[in-house]
């Protein structure tokens, strides 16, 4: 089978930031293959550099052989098409119209719609079952109907391959699995290539062959439907519980969120302790907070983004002077907080020769036999001379402490009422 | 009735439009005796060609500036080009360059505009396509700087200069030699003509920017071209006949209702109504009172209210015509 789609080394992004990066990846021609990830992932610039939109910083993208950002526009639009999430058109063509601009880069500009051009926008019309609204304004129609007239246009240009950016997130289940059922018949009848963004990862596993997971613009999974969605990998990139099951019969996969989050409340009567800083210990304040549990937290400097949050919900905080080093009153007055928590938690915070001192208190408190939880990926965040921090966090784990990914994950650890 | 019959319509019912302006004037209404009166017979034909190439030009740039930009409410007004035009005509006038050249008026108040134009796109995109929030931000702001240079003028220039200047902002068809008409003439159908042949660019522009590359239109090069061009024949109309607002507006709006939304059909059938109707307009100016009326008013007095009828109309979906 020959190869339809081939990224080299593709580094591109928005304003000199990277979204994907290094990315390689050769799709065959007549797959129909779905991309997966979270928002974020570079789903969408991995369509706009395949569409040509966007030009990667470095690398090759290749359709059919030829460099997608070498093509003259006629040829490009011969090859690829993308069907948009929406169309917004604010002057009132109608379906026939909107179809006939599928053949724009077809039709000479001295020339009006030739025999084939009209053959080819009659067959497209009646392939999505859109003819009998033809001279219907395509913004007066549902949302379904102009989803079809939208596929129709797509249709009508005649690519080799289309890319489908989360065509059918606003249509309700009967229209989402209408589209995707034209798509799939389009992919198997006339050999197009398919690739989806999609957030429904049930439609994407039921009409995909190979499915693509992307996560930080790197591929972290590639394969058949049931290789890439497992509950583990899910988990990792989505940060939330799933359970997936496959239909011994029919061989579907179905995906049920799993509520990982502990009901509000749950942490009731618990004290943690948490040492933040920076803003980085925002999110887990924030979200133990939800959860019920008496928070205190510190030592913090006055003015630090975290302090402002732990001010807000009214956590009982150690305040140090902004920007200077924590001090034995500050660290003391920290203690006597930690003393009575019952477990402590360290944030993703970064370490500096200031706030090293705070990592006493966790110290402390495993030789009290209290239980320490402490973010992981420590390496990157360590800024002391000696790497210091790096040191005593191995010395803590090696004591008990307990690691932790994300947010997420710490609420599965701590201990609940 | 369909939308191809209104356009055979259109094209069919003009030159009887402007067959009926050429029988309106202030020396009464019929034809005039081919013997005693054949100036006035020439004076009105020269009347009714000015109205009909000032009214193309700019329901052309309307048509275009509305699909370019996305929004039903632009026209030349919004990207500042009328403003930036009427600028140019005005330094011409004042100058007293209008009235030894017959080229400067159109070309001062060319230059002027594609001087606008560059600001306002040069403004709204840094290096790449703007966005079209971006353009009619820019347009705005850059507009209103050149009206109050507009306004400085008016208030630093002698009386006749001042009424001169006046007279013109109104706007008026009365053009000041032949040379002129032939000229404008001339710059207006070549750019009608170039927008013509951008029908399928300016189709797929509606769409917007990302759906139009998709479709394999060259996008940042067809909005500059489509922009030059509609440029060059609103500050045509602008420099020769002064600020007629409202054209641009309507005509288009109506054309679509009519016609349907396709350029293909659009620009020639707004070129062409548009023609007809400001030759309408400027037989009404000359015929309802003793004393002309500038044509201006008369557009105003008809776009105002439609302007709001069509702001109206906008809450309603798919009504947008």
């Amino acid at each position: 089978m020959s190869t339809a789609i081939q990224l080299h080394q593709v580094t591109a992004g928005y304003r000199e930031q990277p979204v994907l990066e290094n990315l390689s990846l050769e799709i065959a021609a007549g797959d129909m293959v779905g991309i997966l990830g979270p928002n974020g992932a570079g789903k969408s610039t991995l369509f706009a550099v395949l569409s040509g939109l966007l030009r990667p910083s470095a690398g090759t993208v290749k359709l059919n052989g030829c460099n997608v950002h070498a093509m003259p526009p006629a040829e490009r639009a011969r090859t690829i098409a993308v069907v948009p999430q929406e169309l917004d058109v604010p002057v009132p063509y109608t379906v026939e119209e909107i179809v006939m601009m599928g053949r724009t880069s077809a039709i000479g500009r001295f020339s009006s719609p030739t025999a084939e051009d009209r053959q080819r926008v009659e067959r497209a019309l009646v392939y999505t079952d859109v003819a009998d609204i033809r001279r219907r304004p395509l913004n007066e129609l549902s949302g379904g109907e102009r989803q079809r007239a939208i596929v129709a246009m797509v249709l009508a240009q005649d690519p080799r391959i289309i890319l489908m950016d989360e065509a059918t997130s606003h249509l309700d289940l009967n229209h989402r699995l209408e589209i995707m059922q034209l798509v799939e018949r389009l992919n198997r009848d006339d050999g197009v290539t398919v690739l989806m963004i999609s957030h429904d990862l049930q439609i994407a596993a039921e009409f995909s062959r190979r499915l693509i997971l992307l996560d930080h613009g790197k591929v972290v999974a590639d394969g058949t439907p049931s290789e890439v969605l497992t509950e583990e990998m899910l988990r990792r990139v989505y940060h939330c519980d799933v359970r997936v099951h496959q239909d011994p019969h029919s061989g579907g996969i179905s995906i049920l969120a799993a509520p990982r989050l502990p009901a509000p409340g749950s942490g009731k009567g618990i004290h943690i302790h948490t040492i933040g800083g920076g803003g980085c210990g925002e999110a887990t304040l924030r979200r133990l907070a939800l959860c019920g549990y008496t928070l205190s937290s510190g030592v913090l400097n006055r003015g630090d983004m975290d302090a402002e949050v732990a001010g807000a919900l009214g956590i009982a905080t150690a305040l140090e002077k902004p920007f200077s080093p924590v001090s034995r009153e500050a660290l003391s007055e920290a203690r006597a907080l930690a003393l009575k928590a019952n477990a402590l938690v360290l944030a993703p915070v970064p370490f500096g020769s200031g706030n090293l001192a705070n990592l006493d208190l966790l110290d402390e408190a495993l030789s009290a036999g209290k239980p320490v939880f402490v973010a992981g990926g420590i390496e990157n965040r360590d800024y002391t001379r000696n790497r210091d921090a790096v040191a005593r966090v191995q010395a803590l784990l090696a004591r008990g402490a307990v690691p932790y990914q994300d947010v997420a994950d710490l609420i599965t650890l701590l201990p609940t009422c | 009735m369909s939308s191809r019959r209104a356009f055979w319509m259109v094209i069919g019912l003009s030159p009887v439009i402007l067959a009926v302006c050429v029988l309106m004037g202030p020396s009464g209404i019929g034809l005039p005796d081919l013997q005693s009166q054949r100036d006035i017979l020439m004076l009105r034909l020269a009347r009714v060609l000015a109205g009909f190439i000032i009214g193309a030009a700019l329901s052309c740039s309307g048509v275009v500036f509305q699909a370019v930009l996305r929004n039903p409410l632009a026209e030349p007004y919004v990207l500042g080009v009328s403003s930036g035009a009427g600028l140019g005509a005005a330094l011409a006038i004042m100058t007293g360059f209008a009235g030894a050249f017959t080229t400067a008026l159109p070309l001062c108040a060319f230059l002027t505009a594609v001087i606008t134009l560059a600001v306002v796109y040069g403004l709204s995109g840094n290096g790449s396509t703007p966005s079209l929030y971006g353009l009619i931000l820019s347009g705005v702001v850059v507009s209103a700087v050149c009206s109050s240079l507009l306004m400085f003028i008016v208030s630093a220039s002698s009386i006749e200069g001042m009424h001169n200047i006046l007279w013109w902002m109104l706007g008026n068809l009365d053009m000041p030699s032949d040379a002129v008409l032939g000229l404008s003439a001339l710059l207006v159908a070549a750019g009608c003509a170039g927008l013509w042949l951008m029908a399928r660019e300016l189709n797929a522009l509606t769409l917007g920017h990302q759906m139009a590359h998709h479709l394999g239109i060259r996008v940042k090069a067809s909005i500059i071209t489509a922009l030059l061009l509609a440029t060059l024949v609103a500050a045509t109309a602008v420099g020769v006949a002064g600020l007629i607002g409202f054209v641009g507006l309507i005509v288009p709006h109506i054309m679509r209702t009519l016609v349907g939304a396709d350029h293909r059909r659009l620009i020639p059938a707004a070129a062409i109504g548009g023609g007809a109707f400001l030759a309408v307009c400027d037989a009404l100016a000359r015929t309802l009172l003793p004393v002309e009326i500038p044509v201006g008013v008369i557009t105003a007095l008809l776009g105002g209210p439609f302007f709001l009828f069509l702001l109206k109309r906008r809450r309603t979906p798919g009504l947008i015509g």
